[in-house]
Formats: structure tokens, C-alpha cells, sequence
């Protein structure tokens, strides 16, 4: 598969061969769980006793801390210096050239910082191991219009191939002395030669798609069937269950809780 | 009753001011192989269009006359279901990949997923389908990294593996090698032999010859010649008309100002320039 765009990672694992709709419900359960349950450190607890778990079953577990960790860093770092320095009142941790911590502002950094990490690593999860297509026939079968499902697996094929005729037209206007280097009005005046064609090249390419799978029965009104076949399973079935009166019992849990 | 039935056929698109095609009168058989041949802006795209229900369905504009495939008539009917019965692949490869698919295979599925095939019938037909038209070995392959040729095959296939009674196909060979050509040609002859009907917008004519049965001349969106393709392909009408011609044809028939052709009618494929000037 050659698409820079999806992140989805090839690779033979337990974790792969779930139902896309299952691992759907898994990370929403873990999203739901982590800001809706009432205690601090919730979110550390999903990330260590659930993620990464689920993380080496999938065998991604070094792709995915390497992802969450490129994501999450510089937002850790400005909201740890933000939260701790700038907390209104509260007990100074220490006091050094003048700014003095608070301890209430470092555990509500912590607690964000590991909401953060549960939420880039939910997702990561999510698309690493769910292969696009796969998820939009998943999806379909349980009612999403297919012109939309069409709509999300283009996307993310023809983005790649946009940029491919990006930098080919790119090419060819140098080729012809176009300037694309020096000051900033020279760079601003050379966009002009290479997104015109791209632009109008896509709107031909557009009708003539249409056409195409006009010409193949798309908007045909008869029941869609898939060439692919999803693997799925009773035990998955009843997991998926679940996993749904767990999403339902945690956000009552939290409604009741907060009120 | 002719399998396809043009009659007085005149259209125009949205935004020009001229007809693109008028007062078409055409009547093709079941199972002929009728090729559209005519320069740039004749209509030849045009006509395919209007064969595979695209003009006037998708593009709008000014219509007038009738066409009518298997009885049924075109402005009577609606797109989606026009298109179970008519397929049509056109010039540009790359287009016509649905994108929505990671490999050859489920590119191919595409169509048949659409009417609702069940998947133990559609295995069978997209693999019948890529044997025929000889892409097997790129089942396996993404769409995105075939050649240009390549992508024109898929594209063909995706639209054979549909199993439409007219075949419109528009320059479907325009990105492929001599051999590549020849087989695609081979295969569509095929077909029609086995009651497929074709029609072919193509530029080539020495394939043509060899292989239609039927040749249509356009100028200017209007009919100029129609007949079997070796005495359409030679005519003095074509040459003066600025359609593209055979060079061994143009040779022919400089040989025959100069008294070196000997025969009546002009070659079109080297084969017959050769057996020509052998008996001169």
C-alpha cells in the first residue's frame, strides 16, 4: 500500500484482524472512560494497563510511543510551565528568581498533560491498526451513505497523487525559468504559474471521475455488495455489546457524579 | 431492428454556441465492431458520450432526434440504469480509477459491487475478466503505481468485467506500446465475435483495418463517410479533410500519381502496402 497519507501500519496482528466496528467502540470506550470518570490519574492507569497492552498485541507498540511522544511533547511542556507557574493561589512549591510554582497547578498540568496522552494515543492506536477502506465498508454496511464513504477513501488516495502533480508542475514551470527561490515577493509571484494549472487540471480531472463511476453503476439504486470480506466474529459481536452499555454506563456514571 | 439506432441525432453543450454533433443517423448490428474515426473537435468523444447516455444525461445541453440501444431509448430512461447495458471507457487512464480502492482486484469489483453482485459471483467475473484482458499478475498491485497503459487495461477491465451489450470505448488505447495495442484490439475483436457490440472513437487507423468491420468518418459533428474500413480509410475524402491517414496509404498513393501502384484500392496496414508494391 503506497499512501503517505493514512498512517495505517501494515503488519499481521491480533489487534489488525478486529472487526474495524470493534476497535471503533474500543477507543471511543477509552476516550469516554479517561475524561468522564472522576478520578485524577484515570488516564495514565487507560494508558498504561490498556493502551500499551493493546499496543504490543498490535505489534506497533514502538510507532505508536514514537507518534504520542512527537505530539505530545511540545504540548506537555507549555502546559506544564503555563499551569504551574501561572496558578492563581494555592501552596508554592519553591521559590526561585521570583516565580514560585504551585503544587495545584502542577497535578492540574499532569492530570491535562495525561488526558492528552490518552487522546494521541487512543487515536493512534485507532489508525494504525484500522485500514481505511475496511472501515468505511464496516461503516457502510451499518448505514453511512456510501457517496460519503467514497468520499473519506478518495480522500485519502488522492491527496498523495495531488501532490505528486503538485511538484511535477512545479518542475516543469522551472524547467522553463520559472523563478521558485530568493525573496518572498519572487516566491509569491511563482505560486501563481503552479497553482493555476493544478487547480484547473483538478476540476477537468473531477468531471471526468464523475464519469467514471457514473459509467461503473455508482449511483446505481440497487444494495451495495463488497468484494472484501470482514472477518467477524459472535465473541466480537457480544464484545461490541459491551462495549457499548460501558460507553452508556460511563457517561451516566459521570452525569450522576457531577450533579 | 438495428441493436443501436441513431436518429437525426443533433446536440449541443452548455456553454458553445455551434452543434457538436448534427443530424446523426446511425444503425449498428449486434455484435459489430464499428470504429469512429474524424479529427480533433469532430465529435467523435462526443458520440460516445451520447451512445453511453452521458450526453444528455450528465452534460445537459441542447438534444434533439433519438438513441435508442436494445429498444430502449436514451431521454426515457435514466443514467443508472443505462449504464448496465452500455459500458464505456475513455482516453485518460488515470480518471478512471474509482480511488476509492487499494488494489487491482477490488478496483476491477468496483462496478459489480455497485449493482449489488453477491461476492461469490464477483470473485468469478473480475478474475474471468483479468485473464481475458491479460492483467492477472496485477491483481495484487495499487491502482496508483501502474504505468499508463497499464491503468488503461484496468480501466477496460473494469468496465468488461461488467458485461455491457454495447461497448463505447473512446481512445482506450492511446498510452499503450504496439503489442499492448494489438492485444487490447484482439480482445475487443473478440468480444464482439462473441456478440459484444463495440463502437471505437480511435486515431489509429492501421488497427482499424485491421480489425473493425465498420469505419465512420466524422468532419465538423457530421457523418462524411461510412463504410467497410478499407474503402472509408483510403478515400481521397479523408486525405483532403485533414483526417489522420495511414502513411502507407499517403505513400500508395503518391506511388500511384507516379505509376508505381499498380492495384485499384490503397493499402491501409503495411502488410497490404507490401503484397501491393511486390506485384507492381
Amino acid at each position: 500500500m503506497d499512501n503517505k497519507v493514512s498512517m495505517y501500519v501494515v503488519r499481521e496482528s491480533g489487534l489488525h484482524s478486529l472487526h474495524p466496528l470493534t476497535k471503533s467502540l474500543m477507543v471511543i470506550c477509552l476516550f469516554i472512560a479517561g475524561f468522564i470518570l472522576p478520578y485524577q490519574w484515570i488516564s495514565y492507569y487507560l494508558f498504561i494497563f490498556i493502551i500499551i497492552p493493546l499496543a504490543i498485541w498490535g505489534k506497533i507498540l514502538g510507532d505508536l510511543l514514537k507518534a504520542v511522544w512527537k505530539v505530545s511533547l511540545p504540548i506537555a511542556i507549555s502546559v506544564l510551565i503555563i499551569q504551574s507557574l501561572f496558578w492563581g493561589e494555592g501552596t508554592a512549591l519553591f521559590e526561585m528568581w521570583g516565580l514560585s510554582p504551585k503544587k495545584e497547578g502542577l497535578i492540574f498540568a499532569l492530570t491535562s498533560i495525561g488526558r492528552i496522552i490518552l487522546t494521541m494515543s487512543d487515536l493512534m492506536l485507532f489508525t494504525m491498526t484500522v485500514r481505511p477502506d475496511f472501515l468505511m465498508i464496516s461503516l457502510k454496511q451499518i448505514g453511512m451513505p456510501s457517496s460519503l464513504a467514497y468520499i473519506v477513501v478518495t480522500t485519502l488516495q488522492i491527496v498523495p497523487s495531488f501532490q505528486r502533480k503538485a511538484s511535477t508542475i512545479l518542475d516543469a514551470q522551472r524547467s522553463r525559468g520559472l523563478e521558485t527561490e530568493g525573496s518572498i515577493i519572487t516566491r509569491a509571484k511563482a505560486l501563481v504559474p503552479i497553482i493555476l494549472p493544478l487547480v484547473v487540471g483538478s476540476l477537468v480531472e473531477v468531471e471526468e471521475r464523475a464519469i467514471a463511476i457514473e459509467a461503473r453503476a455508482f449511483n446505481s439504486t440497487k444494495n451495495e455488495t463488497s468484494i472484501i470480506e470482514i472477518p467477524d466474529t459472535v465473541l466480537q459481536k457480544n464484545i461490541r455489546r459491551v462495549l457499548i452499555i460501558v460507553i452508556i454506563a460511563c457517561v451516566i456514571f459521570g452525569i450522576l457524579w457531577r450533579s | 431492428m438495428a441493436f443501436v439506432n441513431i436518429h437525426n441525432l443533433t446536440y449541443q453543450y452548455p456553454l458553445t454556441k455551434t452543434p457538436v454533433l448534427q443530424n446523426i443517423n446511425l444503425q449498428i448490428n449486434q455484435g459489430e465492431f464499428v470504429a469512429v474515426v474524424g479529427p480533433n473537435g469532430a465529435g467523435k468523444s462526443t458520440l460516445c458520450y451520447a451512445l453511453a447516455g452521458f450526453v444528455p444525461h450528465f452534460f445537459k445541453g441542447e438534444i434533439s432526434g433519438t438513441i435508442e440501444v436494445a429498444g430502449i431509448e436514451s431521454s426515457k430512461s435514466t443514467l443508472d440504469e443505462w449504464v448496465l447495458n452500455v459500458g464505456l471507457a475513455f482516453q485518460n487512464p488515470f480518471n478512471q480509477i474509482s480511488g476509492a480502492k487499494y488494489t487491482v482486484f477490488e478496483e476491477i469489483a468496483f462496478g459489480l459491487e455497485n449493482i449489488g453482485l453477491p461476492r461469490e459471483q464477483m470473485k468469478g467475473r473480475v478474475e474471468e475478466a483479468m485473464k481475458l484482458t491479460g492483467i492477472t499478475e496485477l491483481a495484487d498491485r495499487s491502482p496508483y503505481s501502474l504505468s499508463g497503459g497499464q491503468q488503461q487495461r484496468v480501466a477496460l477491465t473494469s468496465i468488461l468485467v461488467m458485461q455491457p451489450k454495447l461497448l463505447v470505448l473512446d481512445e482506450p488505447t492511446s498510452q499503450m506500446d504496439p503489442i499492448g495495442t494489438r492485444e487490447v484490439f484482439s480482445t475487443i475483436r473478440k468480444m464482439a465475435e462473441d456478440g459484444m457490440t463495440v463502437v471505437l472513437g480511435e486515431h489509429k487507423v492501421e488497427w482499424i483495418a485491421n480489425f473493425a468491420d465498420r469505419v465512420i468518418a466524422l468532419k465538423d459533428g457530421q457523418i462524411l463517410l461510412e463504410g467497410k474500413p478499407n474503402e472509408v480509410l483510403t478515400s481521397d475524402l479523408l486525405a483532403q479533410n485533414g483526417f489522420g491517414i495511414s502513411r502507407y496509404t499517403s505513400t500508395a498513393r503518391e506511388a500511384k500519381k507516379q505509376g508505381l501502384w499498380k492495384k485499384d484500392s490503397l493499402p491501409v496496414t503495411l502488410d497490404e502496402a507490401v503484397e501491393g508494391f511486390r506485384n507492381a
